[in-house]
């Protein structure tokens, strides 16, 4: 018996030399470690994210624009890496400065450190929290795009990307995540409503402005057309994938493993998006007398949109109220945005938007004491402690931030249409951007080349 | 119209000899019967609408007729009646309904029997290139006189019937359901009586075969919402415009018609098949009332939708602009929407009810 019992100690020594000698990495370092892998898949996740937006935007498109509506999503997001790596990261999160209130100054051509330094409190590697930032980046980018799809020449989405990425974006990041004026406010946005959402809907909706309508969506007497997506399937598909990746957007956004309150946010994620969905539906059955699909995944998009400030704010029961009013306010919003004749082709305006602005606020009500306390972020909202202090911090953020957005953007789009022109010509957007942009088409057999047609 | 100047119409078309006569006493019609619209009553005004139509119809298929004498082609060597179905079988057209008819011919007793038919597809042929002459365009899903599907003796009517009955896939219970609307518009009215009587006698010995119409009729859903609000056309041309056609008009009569089948009534229009449903108790009469009423209105909406002269064609979309209709009649509409919408909650329920 003890024979064996020496034998089985022996053969664990050789295979878990860990488990036998306990002088390995001590807690701290465990932890560290874990923390580091949680953000690192939560990175993974978001960037894959990314697919969600290529199926998102083709499949709500037209056949005619498919390859290159996928193809600059892969470009813009390897460019926008350079961009935030160069410049971006060190606006939203480069160090101290005597401008800190207002913008990041420092870390630019960041170079991180090889390992973390456990010993001074590091909880993960700061290599993993620049991938971490540039994937909401890059998200917030492929949100604007929303607003360019159809009609804007490639060259206008390269240059939109350095500004973007470089300036825009890092600055409302600093303000609210990178101890800016805001977050000295106690402004409470978990993973993102205003910083990522709303940003990128406010370039998209200034962009869709400047463009004017895609040829064909309005007619002369001001009706509306409806400009159906080639794909509905590709389009369900990405707001699955983006539902799934929502899970490294809001939990990741913890950035560490700690008490495993990381659960929790995925909890409130999930109700808030299965809420969104089930409201729309039922609305626009109720108006339309359809039970439209785009309008249940514009619903579902927007419950995941709207809790994403709230997610580690708030009890079950109000993310799925959160929910619940995203998804009746995107059909609405969808309807405004068509009557005052703003063509919104992949409904980012609605979703990220009217969402982003409804998420933030949402804080301000349902937010309770006791999670805010948690976070560490501002105080409870209205109905937990009849305060109405937090609403208006939450209120005073979202124009703050959008009226920068909308002012910068503008200017940098309106300077870009002045100079080289923003959108192509009627000829190129009639046969695609495929052809004109990139000389092929996404969908080679189904679509022939002009002069094709009579021999092909 | 008044009723002079429409007996003049009348009387000029019963001494058209060409058919360019007839298309112009058709605009004629056009013009005065759009004018009247507003001011008559809307029954009367459709009733005054279809004899007229019942009239440019059976002279033209006179003039058919002469044709083919003077061609060489003889007369007709059996006797036979032309038959419309659709909206002109319920007498319900508008200005711009579209043809759809149908040809039974007595059985030929000897004969050759294929030079007999080849008449009857000559003559129609003619028939049908003369009424697009006049104005009425072929009906889309080809249920004219001139598809020889649709011209056939009474025999061949007996058999195409035969197979419907027995394999009532989607589009053979759609024929079966036209055939309901069958009336005869010229010649001899007993070889369509016993069309109606093998089609009766068959419906009412096949009860599945209501069960499948009630399948076919009622995807046409009544527009109104739940909060009761009119659903609208959102997007394109016609953005804002009620499809009153199948909206309103095609849900109300598909229900009444099913009514009707399954009671053995034979009149064609909903109007007339309301009222006789009440006589033989199947509605209460004060549903019978509630019915006729909305239907009414619902008629004189449909006599309102747009035309659009497409290549000299009367025709239109069946749709209304919501901004062509003031407060009151929006209101009336959606009380008669909803009166559409208990029909064929009531219609769906009885026939449900009745097959288990």
């Amino acid at each position: 018996m003890i024979k064996k019992t020496f034998l089985a100690l022996g053969l664990m020594t050789i295979l878990f030399p860990v488990v036998a000698f306990a002088a390995g990495p001590d807690g701290a370092t465990l932890n560290m470690g874990l923390n580091s892998l949680w953000v690192m898949l939560a990175f993974i996740l978001v960037l894959l994210m990314q697919g969600g937006f290529i199926l998102l935007e083709a499949g709500s498109t037209r056949m005619k624009n498919a390859g290159h509506v996928a193809g600059k999503t892969i470009f813009t997001v390897g460019l926008a890496a350079l961009i935030y790596w160069a410049i971006g990261y060190g606006i939203a999160f480069g160090g101290d400065s005597a401008i800190a209130k207002f913008i990041g100054w420092g870390d630019f051509f960041f170079n991180p450190a090889t390992a973390a330094d456990v010993a001074a409190g590091d909880n993960y590697p700061n290599g993993v929290f620049f991938l971490f930032q540039l994937a909401f980046a890059a998200i917030s980018l492929s949100i604007a795009w929303g607003g360019f799809a159809e009609r804007a020449k490639l060259a206008s989405y390269i240059v939109f990307t350095i500004f973007f990425i470089g300036f825009i974006y890092p600055v409302v990041a600093h303000w609210i995540w990178g101890g800016g004026w805001l977050a000295n406010d106690g402004a409470q946005d978990f993973a993102g409503s205003t910083v990522v959402h709303l940003t990128g809907a406010i370039a998209a909706f200034v962009a869709t402005v400047l463009l004017k309508p895609r040829i064909g969506k309005f007619n002369k007497d001001g009706s509306a057309n409806e400009i159906l997506g080639h794909n509905q399937v590709y389009t369900a598909l990405s707001v699955l994938l983006l539902w799934v990746g929502w899970f490294g957007f809001n939990a990741g956004s913890t950035v560490s493993i700690g008490d495993g309150f990381f659960t929790y946010v995925a909890f409130t994620t999930m109700l808030g998006a299965g809420a969104g969905g089930v409201a729309a539906l039922l609305i626009s059955w109720a108006v339309t007398g359809k039970a439209d699909i785009t309008a249940m995944l514009n619903g579902t998009l927007a419950g995941l949109v709207a809790i994403t400030a709230s997610c580690a704010f708030v009890d079950p029961w109000a993310a799925v109220v959160i929910g619940l009013v995203a998804g009746v306010l995107v059909f609405y919003s969808v309807k405004m945005f068509e009557k005052f004749k703003v063509d919104d082709p992949i409904y980012a305006l609605s979703v990220h938007g009217m969402a982003g602005i409804w998420g933030t606020l949402a804080n301000g009500i349902f937010a309770t004491q006791a999670l805010a306390d948690k976070v560490g972020i501002g105080q409870g909202g209205l109905i937990d402690t009849g305060s109405w202090k937090q609403l208006w911090v939450q209120f005073e953020s979202v124009v703050v931030c959008g009226a920068f957005v909308l002012v910068a953007s503008f200017i940098v789009l309106g300077v870009m249409k002045m100079i080289m022109g923003f959108r192509v010509t009627e000829e190129q957007e009639i046969i695609g951007l495929d052809l004109s942009e990139h000389g092929a088409y996404g969908y080679p057999e189904q679509l022939k080349k002009p002069g094709q047609g009579i021999h092909g | 119209m008044s009723d002079p100047t429409r007996s003049q119409i009348a009387k000029k078309i019963a001494s058209a000899d060409q058919v360019d006569v007839l298309r112009s006493l058709r605009d004629q019609m056009h013009e005065q019967m759009k004018a009247l619209l507003p001011a008559r009553p809307v029954e009367q005004l459709n009733e005054q609408l279809n004899e007229l139509h019942d009239a440019i119809i059976s002279k033209a298929v006179a003039l058919s007729e002469a044709e083919m004498a003077r061609s060489g082609k003889g007369s007709p060597p059996v006797p036979y009646a032309y038959v419309l179905f659709g909206s002109g079988g319920r007498k319900e057209q508008t200005l711009s309904s579209d043809q759809d008819s149908g040809v039974v011919y007595a059985d030929p007793e000897g004969g050759n029997q294929e030079e007999i038919a080849l008449y009857f597809q000559q003559l129609c042929k003619l028939i049908v290139k003369h009424l697009i002459e006049i104005g009425y365009p072929p009906c889309e899903g080809n249920v004219l006189s001139d598809n020889p599907d649709w011209c056939l003796s009474l025999s061949g009517w007996g058999q195409k019937l035969e197979g419907w009955f027995r394999e009532p896939a989607w589009e053979s219970v759609r024929y079966l359901l036209i055939i309901a609307d069958g009336r005869r518009v010229y010649g001899d009215e007993r070889l369509v009586d016993a069309l109606k009587d093998m089609f009766y006698t068959d419906t009412l010995s096949h009860p599945v075969i209501i069960k499948r119409m009630i399948e076919n009729t009622m995807r046409h859903k009544v527009l109104v919402g739940i909060f009761g609000q009119l659903l609208k056309e959102r997007y394109g041309e016609d953005a804002g415009s009620l499809d009153i056609k199948y909206g309103a008009y095609i849900p109300m009569v598909n229900s009444i018609r099913m009514l009707a089948i399954q009671s053995d009534i034979r009149a064609t229009s909903t109007l007339e098949r309301i009222r006789r449903l009440v006589e033989a108790g199947k509605l209460s009469a004060e549903d019978g009332k509630a019915y006729e009423q909305a239907f009414r209105f619902i008629l004189r909406l449909r006599l309102m939708t747009t035309e659009l002269a497409e290549d000299g064609v009367y025709a239109n979309n069946g749709k209304l602009h919501s901004s062509k209709l003031t407060k009151e009649m929006t209101d009336e509409l959606k009380s008669s929407l909803k009166q559409g919408k208990r029909l064929q909650r009531f219609v769906y329920r009885q026939a449900v009810g009745r097959l288990m």
